[in-house]
């Protein structure tokens, strides 16, 4: 005994470690089987023959596992399901971007302070002057995305299509998978998805890796042709999987010519400055800050707003870091549900801990016997250790698997709109996140709680119940119960407000009626139907074709849908009549193209004037229907029917008369507010890719198939696609509200539990501990309910003060938690209120068995012992 | 207080991996590997010491003073092998234990409920 734990002989170590070389080389002679057998013969005898402390752990671990592995597999799931979602935390907002030096890469906005425009996107003409004058940049691209129709085999599909310009490729510094990108040639003069021009230089492009793969993944096709969007393509190239600009969804990138796009009568000064919508990413010099950019993209967009006063006054210059603004939309949600699931995390350390605290409390005799007979603090406490240190081992490796188990299902469960959702996977990041949260839940929950000060409570502890040590550790016990009820207060709020934000979201009228409304999308080819006179009879046979299908109540189409991601919309000046505007004052509004008949089957109801009619042809006057909030900014209450707006579009500008306004919508979701919108007559300008909408008086799903076989029947060839209801559109715009309600609620759900029983298991284990305290009590007169009164009294003051924390950690997340809530503040009283009735309930219904255990205490049994 | 050398008896039984090293060492000083080779091939491969067991049950035997280093070696070896050899006090441990066990195999063949058949050896 006298080695126990002595550090071993370093020339025993030396021969060790010769004979078990010796041993493996013999038994590596006789064959593979006994090599093996060997080896682990070697390696249990290390482990478990030195005499270890960690081995001794082992050992301890083998024959009893209960406490080790318990406690390991719960702070494994904890951590696991913490892990799990940090894993969307870092590939959304820490992992760095998959490009070359990514922190070059840069979003440019322009912003207008005066207007309230903080973020708009670059207009072309800007942006052609930027990337000729400014010296900020290696390169710098813009781009547009649209959504284009891609012709297979088997069927057609809507693909997100993305026009880019020069530099494009140079900007993310990606290499092609297979084949090339373009050549500076290549971006000249070429035809872009939107343009519809056909003729001139034949169209190029470069397929993402997904599509490829959805074409059958054929190196050949490379050098050979796909169908897009009514004409046909070659593919020069494909990029690598994770090359998602501007995000996965993205199939194909084709060269972009803004100043071949925006020339002839309409753009006399060539790309426009006023048409504010594009993208653009810069990579900057090297060792230049974002901040030092900033300034000198300032200075030029101060010059040019001097040189252009009419469009870009007031106009500065606005850049991000890309990273940053990639995680910036889901930064709250995802962060918020983090936290949640940290708190839970918290919650089941503080009950681990308790538990630790309980088992030290009741082995204080044990321990206090080994220090009696000669075992000195060293031994105890290093013991400890290597049980601790197992169970960080355990709760890493359970977490990890978990881990890696479970991030498909993250990524299944998250919502789709959550940018860089690809990139999750168990990176080393995620890993090491693992086990650093392991060793840490490990030490707050086993190591921390089941140390020991001095043998000072040696005497104490081996008298009869031990009241030092149980007393001191009851007294640990009740702070960590108070601290898990300030953690579920915070919870409990969370979910809360967000599930009453929620509904409150679900309660917004988006201003039509979006039940029993079925859309479809249809992108007949540019080429077969070139005339409006053929546009306009395509879509005529259509429209009639579905509407002669039973338990359709009416058909319309448009341009742009709202709750809706695909599809064009157009933001264009408009004004009155002899009141042109000066370039900063122009107004713009949302132009869209809609059939006869397409207000009243969306259920968006007329405040004047009429709908459109058959009668408002291609060779009609040219009419208008506005929305109230457009008519209100430019007639105050006056009533628009019958006037004359001037609208700078198809053509340039030209008067047309408004003959209704309807009311406003909610295009966007319903946290979106409504804009301006004009419409126009669809057979005055036959737009090529329109969204029908279905009215049913049937379920819409039931009614999916048949419209879409009636569509198909008017022109096999032409693709009908993206077929859904207008509730699940509107749901989507939801997801991440979803995504953050479902959770936080689940975890507050689970974190209630969690307090509930460290309530429970404090107050059974005091009122065990307390019993002949208790007996005394009764046998010098105290009544049962004064006795249940006492442990009431007990858990009320532990929710109370658990209380008083958790409104000090709302205060410190209320900001957080704002930005995401909807038409609700954080303190919401009513909130606050259940909250509090839901806690003291459970405390309550916790302390209720203990109670009465106390209240049935016989004192002279009690006493007997 | 005597000069007698006290009974060993409280020392016994002993655990079979210190028995039979303790029995590997009974011809004379060995080195660890050897005695490791030494309890495999009497036991037929039924017992094996392991390294880190071994070196661990020796350091344990050093403090009990069962058995010492020994400064006897064959002049070919190894300079580095450190060989152990039992002490008076170990040598009486070993057959205090040899004794204890002989007794007790007496004591089970002449009980007459176990006759010298399978029982005997499954037991």
């Amino acid at each position: 005994m006298k080695s126990f734990g002595a550090g071993r002989d370093p020339r025993d170590a030396r021969e060790m470690k010769e004979d078990a070389e010796r041993l493996l080389d013999e038994a590596r002679a006789r064959g593979r089987i006994e090599f093996a057998v060997t080896w682990f013969a070697l390696l249990w005898d290390l482990i478990a023959g030195t005499g270890h402390d960690l081995a001794r752990a082992l050992r301890s671990l083998v024959r009893a596992p209960g406490f080790t592995v318990t406690v390991s597999l719960l702070l494994g799931l904890g951590v696991a399901a913490t892990t799990t979602l940090f894993a969307l935390v870092n590939a959304v907002i820490l992992k760095p971007l998959p490009y070359a030096n990514p922190e070059q890469l840069v979003m440019v906005w322009e912003s207008n302070v005066s207007r309230e425009r903080l973020r708009e996107g670059p207009s072309p003409g800007n942006v052609e002057d930027w990337v000729s004058h400014s010296d900020a940049f290696e390169a710098l691209t813009a781009w547009w995305t649209t959504s284009a129709t891609l012709r297979g085999r088997d069927g057609s599909a809507p693909v997100a299509g993305v026009q880019v310009t020069k530099g494009f490729f140079e900007v993310f510094r990606r290499a092609p998978l297979l084949g090339r990108t373009f050549t500076d040639q290549e971006y000249l003069g070429r035809p872009s998805i939107a343009s519809g021009r056909t003729g001139g230089q034949e169209p190029v492009l470069v397929l993402s890796h997904r599509l490829w793969h959805s074409l059958g993944a054929d190196p050949a096709l490379v050098g050979g042709t796909v169908f897009v969007e009514g004409r046909n393509w070659r593919v020069l190239g494909v990029m690598p999987a994770d090359f998602a600009v501007p995000d996965v969804d993205a199939a194909l990138w084709t060269p972009w010519d803004m100043r071949e796009a925006y020339r002839g009568a309409r753009f006399p000064d060539g790309p426009p400055r006023d048409f504010r919508f594009l993208r653009v990413v810069g990579r900057l010099k090297p060792g230049l800050s974002p901040e030092s950019a900033t300034d000198r993209m300032k200075i030029l967009a101060a010059r040019i707003a001097a040189d252009h006063p009419r469009t870009n006054a007031d106009w500065s210059v606005q850049l991000v870091p890309l990273r940053e603004e990639l995680g910036r939309s889901s930064r709250t949600g995802l962060l918020l549900v983090f936290g949640a699931m940290f708190c839970l995390l918290l919650l089941v350390c503080a009950n681990v801990a308790s538990l630790a605290i309980a088992r030290r409390a009741s082995r204080a005799r044990e321990i206090a016997i080994r220090f009696a007979i000669g075992a000195g603090q060293t031994h105890i406490v290093r013991a400890h250790l290597a049980e601790s240190a197992l169970c960080a081992v355990i709760t890493a490796l359970v977490a990890i698997v978990l881990t890696t188990g479970s991030l498909g299902a993250a990524i299944a469960f998250a919502p789709a709109d959550i940018p860089r959702l690809h990139e999750v996977g168990p990176d080393a990041r995620v890993v090491s996140f693992a086990m650093a949260l392991a060793l840490l839940v490990t030490i707050v929950g086993v190591l921390l709680p089941g140390l020991r000060r001095s043998s000072a409570t040696i005497a104490p502890a081996l008298k009869d119940g031990a009241p030092v040590s149980v007393k001191q550790a009851s007294r640990m016990r009740r702070a960590l119960v108070a601290v898990e009820i300030g953690v579920t207060v915070v919870l409990l709020v969370g979910a809360g407000l967000l599930t009453r934000s929620f509904a409150g979201l679900q309660r917004v009228d988006p201003g039509f009626d979006t039940q029993n409304l079925l859309v479809l999308r249809l992108a007949p080819d540019v080429t077969r139907y070139q005339r409006n006179e053929q546009r306009n009879d395509y879509y005529g046979r259509v429209l009639n074709s579905i509407r002669e299908l039973p338990g359709v109540r009416s058909v319309a189409a448009v341009t742009f849908l709202p709750m809706s991601t695909i599809g064009q919309d157009f933001y264009r000046p408009y004004w009155l009549e002899g009141a042109r505007p000066d370039g900063f004052a122009v107004t713009q509004a949302n132009v869209r193209m809609a059939t006869p008949g397409y207000f009243s089957t969306l259920g968006l109801p007329l405040a004047s004037g009429r709908e459109f009619s058959a009668q408002d042809g291609l060779d009609a006057p040219r009419v208008i229907i506005i929305n109230e909030s457009l008519a209100r900014s430019v007639w105050k209450d006056q009533d628009p029917v019958g006037r004359t707006l001037i609208l700078d579009y198809q053509g340039g500008p030209s008067p047309r008369q408004v003959v209704g306004v309807v009311r406003d919508a909610r295009y966007r979701g319903p946290r979106s507010n409504p804009a301006p919108e004009i419409f126009i007559p669809h057979a005055q300008n036959p737009y090529l890719v329109m969204n029908v909408i279905v009215r049913t008086k049937v379920d819409p799903d039931a009614l999916a198939r048949t419209a879409r076989a009636q569509a198909l029947t008017v022109d096999a060839d032409q693709p009908v696609h993206s077929v859904t209801t207008m509730e699940r559109l509107l749901d989507d715009t939801m997801q991440q509200d979803r995504f953050a309600m479902r959770f936080v609620a689940l975890f507050a759900a689970a974190g209630l539990v969690t307090a509930t029983t460290g309530v429970y298991a404090l107050l059974a284990y005091t009122v065990a501990q307390r019993k002949r305290e208790i007996a005394v009590r009764m046998a010098i007169g105290a009544s049962s309910s004064s006795v249940a009164r006492l442990v009431v009294m007990e858990s009320l003051t532990l929710a109370l003060v658990g209380c008083v924390a958790g409104a000090l950690g709302l205060v410190a997340v209320s900001g957080l938690a704002r930005s995401i809530l909807f038409g609700i503040a954080p303190h919401d009283p009513l909130t606050l209120a259940t909250t509090v009735a839901v806690l003291l309930a459970a405390v309550l219904a916790a302390s209720w068995l203990p109670a009465r255990r106390a209240a049935r205490i016989n004192p002279v049994s009690a006493m007997r012992i | 207080m005597s000069d007698r050398p006290r009974s060993v008896d409280h020392l016994l039984p002993l655990k079979p991996k210190v028995l039979h090293i303790l029995l590997a060492l009974a011809d004379g000083p060995r080195h660890g590997y050897s005695i490791m080779q030494e309890v495999a091939a009497r036991t037929d491969g039924q017992v094996r010491v392991w390294p880190a067991a071994m070196y661990g049950t020796l350091r344990e035997l050093e403090a009990l003073e069962w058995i010492e280093e020994s400064d006897k070696r064959p002049s070919d070896d190894d300079e580095r092998r450190r060989y152990v050899a039992l002490t008076p006090l170990g040598k009486r441990v070993l057959s205090g234990e040899v004794r204890r066990l002989e007794a007790i195999v007496d004591l089970a063949r002449a009980s007459r409920a176990l006759r010298p058949s399978a029982k005997a050896e499954r037991a």
